[in-house]
């Protein structure tokens, strides 16, 4: 290719781009077998974690009663003191802060009339909003049941359409790996920053099949089609879009954090954060590792024959 | 240049993304979004049968508390079967938290009503028709007059034909096929002829409720929770009525289901039983009723000791008839209330947090690639998405929640990602040549199409299993994902490819 280029001025998104490949040259650089180890021995640290320390289940996974006060600026726990000598019954309390409004959350057992602490805190804080739920322990256990099934269902349909899509057993069961260690290390870091394990929150989980599944395919697709690019570049093209698109995500879902207050969608936000996080390094470390080797093996293989 | 925008213009793929966002905005314009309760304000409930029912139960239950709620004076009420044992209930506008728990307690007290003589149920409560207005006499009588299906006159006229003075009985909620574990002095009331108001060969009220609800009564004995447990074989649960408190932790210990009732202060055997089997009676029959002709007017007859008591009993009764018409017991497992003032406030959170969103892609797009040119397109496609995604909600009347909310995210995320798999495809192709560029550019999007397609696949199936089958609040999130991923990938990615390729200056 001699010949000079047809439109020769590199414009300033050309550099950009080549300077972000080069920056993320390292990644091509590493040797597949280190690329294959890191994201096992973190996938081992996720389980032991999740081992001795799963989520706490929220309370409609649980059973529970919840009454959320907006408007309220309290020390959690004289407030929780407060209620408890009050009523009768321990409560926990938990603050939170918004860009309009803060407020707490009193969380009580099962039994608990909620309009009671709701009366115990109107003597203090007259003007706040009051909101309050509360869910059986038979129904936390249908929600729990649901939510374990839906993850299960989802997650086999996802391989199933992963496999007719590439036909080939090592790169879809990578995928199908990375989608598992995605969620497996989202959980694990919701269980060490306190995060409940909600209803939300496994919309959440549901939501990084589709979210990691992306990012994987793009990185399947262009190892094993792009025939015209050695490895390297095909390579180094795919994690560059693919930084940006987890940047632009990533981006996205904080700004969603930072401006809600509604915990919905806080948490969905958060555990989406977790799982990008732990995709990047699944897909652009994990899963390429695995088809430079897979690759690379097939290679020598169609040599011999 | 003119020519290429003419042509772009008149792409299919660009006309058909302008019809739709015109459609959208049309839509929104005449038919506003309707709003969940966690977000417009009001009260979820979520009730449980007692056991799992069919289909045509299930109707019976939400048609007979959508009536009840109306009558309430309630409004934008919903009531939703979900699968064979739950029941959604959403009423909006409700204001204070009193309220909503006032909603719950209607909900919870209405039971399943049973008509029973001789041993046989002839009737429940959506045999009621029509409850009168209960009457108080002077020597502190009472009677609340009411009318019972023709299907179930006939059965009862049948049943009591020559039998003036035998006991009818009402009861509200009884522990059907349970075994029930009471005292000797109990066990001994019921098997005798108490219960028979004026016909002593009648059978005993034992003797009736065995027949008619499959509840076998045991005099306690010392049994222990093995023995008691062998009896219960066949058996929804066991009611322990005044035995030793240890064991029904015993029993709930092997996982069986315990009801356990202890006497109240001063409470007298025949109170005792009156209560655990929620019995109302039993009525003598009057002799007009026994000749054998089917008749549907009756009335419940009682009288109390003062005209309190009377006017407590009779308007009892006269609510249990009147709501209770549920063919089986609904427990309230979860409720939630959000006021209508915090909604709001999500609203327009959500807003800020949706237009924050759009920004926070726009500049950081902006960033990666340091053209406009891409930025705006990719930031200005995900606004168009979500305008078509909320005015094919507006359409449909779709009830927008915050899990709908965050499904509408989940969309527009992956076609963010999808939109910056595309430029790539088509800035990768700029250093070839002039010919092979064109085929090349072919293969290119063709390659982005399939990682498209795989992706959207894999949602789209992920996602089904929730809409089609999963009870609660998860479907709203499946829906809306599963329409932003479809929008997505046959109207708004297909634009996008031309613009890009339009402004990346490819042909």
């Amino acid at each position: 290719m001699s010949k000079p280029k047809s439109k020769a001025k590199p414009t300033a998104g050309d550099a950009v781009r080549a300077k972000k490949q080069e920056k993320l040259s390292f990644l091509a650089r590493m040797e597949y077998r280190k690329m294959i180890m890191y994201p096992l021995v973190v996938f081992v640290i996720a389980l032991i974690l999740l081992a001795v320390n799963f989520p706490t289940l929220g309370i409609d996974l649980r059973g529970g009663v919840v009454v959320t006060a907006y408007g309220v600026n309290a020390n959690p726990d004289e407030l929780a003191k407060y209620i408890s000598d009050k009523i009768g019954v321990d409560v926990r309390v938990e603050s939170f802060t918004g860009v309009e409004t803060s407020g707490v959350r009193v969380y009580a057992p099962i039994g608990t009339d909620p309009l009671r602490i709701i009366d115990a805190m109107k003597e203090k804080y007259p003007a706040a909003e009051y909101t309050h739920s509360e869910v059986q322990p038979t129904f936390g256990e249908i929600a729990q049941q649901q939510g374990i099934r839906a993850l299960a269902f989802a997650f086999l349909a996802m391989a199933v359409v992963v496999f007719l899509f590439f036909r080939n057993l090592v790169p879809s069961l990578t995928i199908i790996f990375s989608a598992l260690s995605d969620m497996t290390i989202a959980v694990a870091l919701m269980g060490i920053f306190g995060i409940e394990l909600t209803t939300a929150t496994i919309a959440a989980l549901l939501m990084l099949i589709g979210y990691t599944v992306d990012s994987n395919i793009l990185l399947t697709t262009k190892l094993l089609k792009r025939k015209e690019d050695s490895i390297d570049k095909a390579y180094l093209s795919a994690v560059s879009t693919g930084f940006t698109m987890s940047t632009t995500t990533l981006g996205a879902l904080l700004i969603l954090w930072i401006i809600s207050t509604s915990q919905t969608i806080d948490n969905i936000a958060i555990v989406l954060i977790f799982g990008l996080l732990a995709d990047f390094m699944n897909t652009w470390v994990l899963n390429a590792g695995v088809l430079k080797w897979y690759l690379t093996r097939e290679a020598v293989r169609g040599g011999k024959a | 240049m003119k020519r290429r925008t003419k042509k772009l213009l008149l792409n299919w793929r660009i006309i058909l993304l302008t019809l739709f966002l015109i459609g959208s905005i049309v839509t929104l314009a005449v038919r506003p979004l309707t709003f969940g309760i966690d977000i417009s304000g009001g009260v979820a409930l979520v009730a449980q049968t007692e056991h799992p029912v069919d289909t045509k139960t299930m109707q019976l239950v939400t048609d007979s508390l959508q009536k009840r709620l109306n009558t309430l004076g309630l409004r934008d009420i919903t009531v939703e079967a979900q699968g064979d044992q739950i029941v959604l209930i959403k009423v909006a506008n409700v204001t204070s938290p009193e309220e909503a728990n006032q909603i719950k307690s209607v909900i919870e007290s209405q039971g399943v009503f049973y008509m029973e003589f001789a041993g046989t149920v002839f009737g429940t409560g959506n045999d009621v028709e029509y409850v009168g207005i209960y009457k108080i006499n002077p020597d502190n009588s009472w009677s609340v007059p009411f009318r019972i299906s023709k299907s179930a006159a006939e059965k009862f006229a049948e049943l009591a034909k020559g039998k003036a003075g035998w006991p009818v009985d009402m009861f509200l909620d009884p522990p059907v096929n349970s075994l029930m574990i009471v005292p000797e002095s109990v066990y001994k009331t019921m098997n005798s002829s108490e219960f028979n108001a004026n016909a002593p060969e009648a059978p005993t009220l034992l003797e009736r409720i065995t027949r008619a609800f499959n509840i076998s009564v045991v005099a306690y004995a010392n049994q222990s929770a093995d023995e008691i447990v062998k009896l219960a074989q066949g058996k929804d649960k066991i009611v322990l009525v005044d035995v030793p408190g240890e064991l029904q932790t015993q029993l709930e210990a092997m996982n069986i289901t315990v009801r356990y009732v202890p006497r109240a202060q001063g409470e007298s055997d025949h109170a005792l039983i009156v209560r655990v089997l929620g019995l109302y009676g039993p009525y003598s029959l009057g002799e007009g009723l026994t000749v054998g002709e089917p008749q549907q007017d009756v009335q419940i007859t009682g009288s109390a000791p003062d005209r309190l008591t009377a006017e407590q009993e009779a308007s009892t009764i006269y609510t249990v008839l009147k709501s209770g018409s549920l063919p089986v017991k609904l427990n309230v497992v979860g409720m939630e209330f959000i006021s209508p003032r915090l909604g709001e406030g999500f609203r327009t959170q959500a807003l800020y947090a949706g237009i924050g969103a759009l920004i926070t892609v726009l500049l950081i797009v902006y960033f990666h690639y340091r053209k406009w040119r891409i930025a705006i397109p990719v930031a200005s496609t995900s606004l168009f998405e979500a305008v078509i995604i909320l005015g094919f909600a507006a359409l449909i009347k779709w009830n927008l929640d915050l899990p709908s909310i965050a499904g509408i995210i989940a969309a527009i995320g992956t076609g963010v990602d999808q939109q910056i798999v595309i430029t790539d495809e088509l800035l990768g192709g700029e250093k070839t040549t002039r010919i092979s560029r064109r085929s090349s550019m072919l293969k290119r999007m063709g390659r982005a199409f399939f990682v498209i397609f795989a992706s959207a696949a894999t949602t789209i199936a992920a996602m089904s299993f929730l809409l089609v089958y999963f009870v609660g609040t998860l479907k709203g999130f499946a829906f809306t994902t599963i329409l932003g991923v479809l929008i997505g990938i046959l109207i708004t990615r297909p634009a996008y490819a031309e613009i890009a390729k339009y402004l990346l200056g490819e042909d």
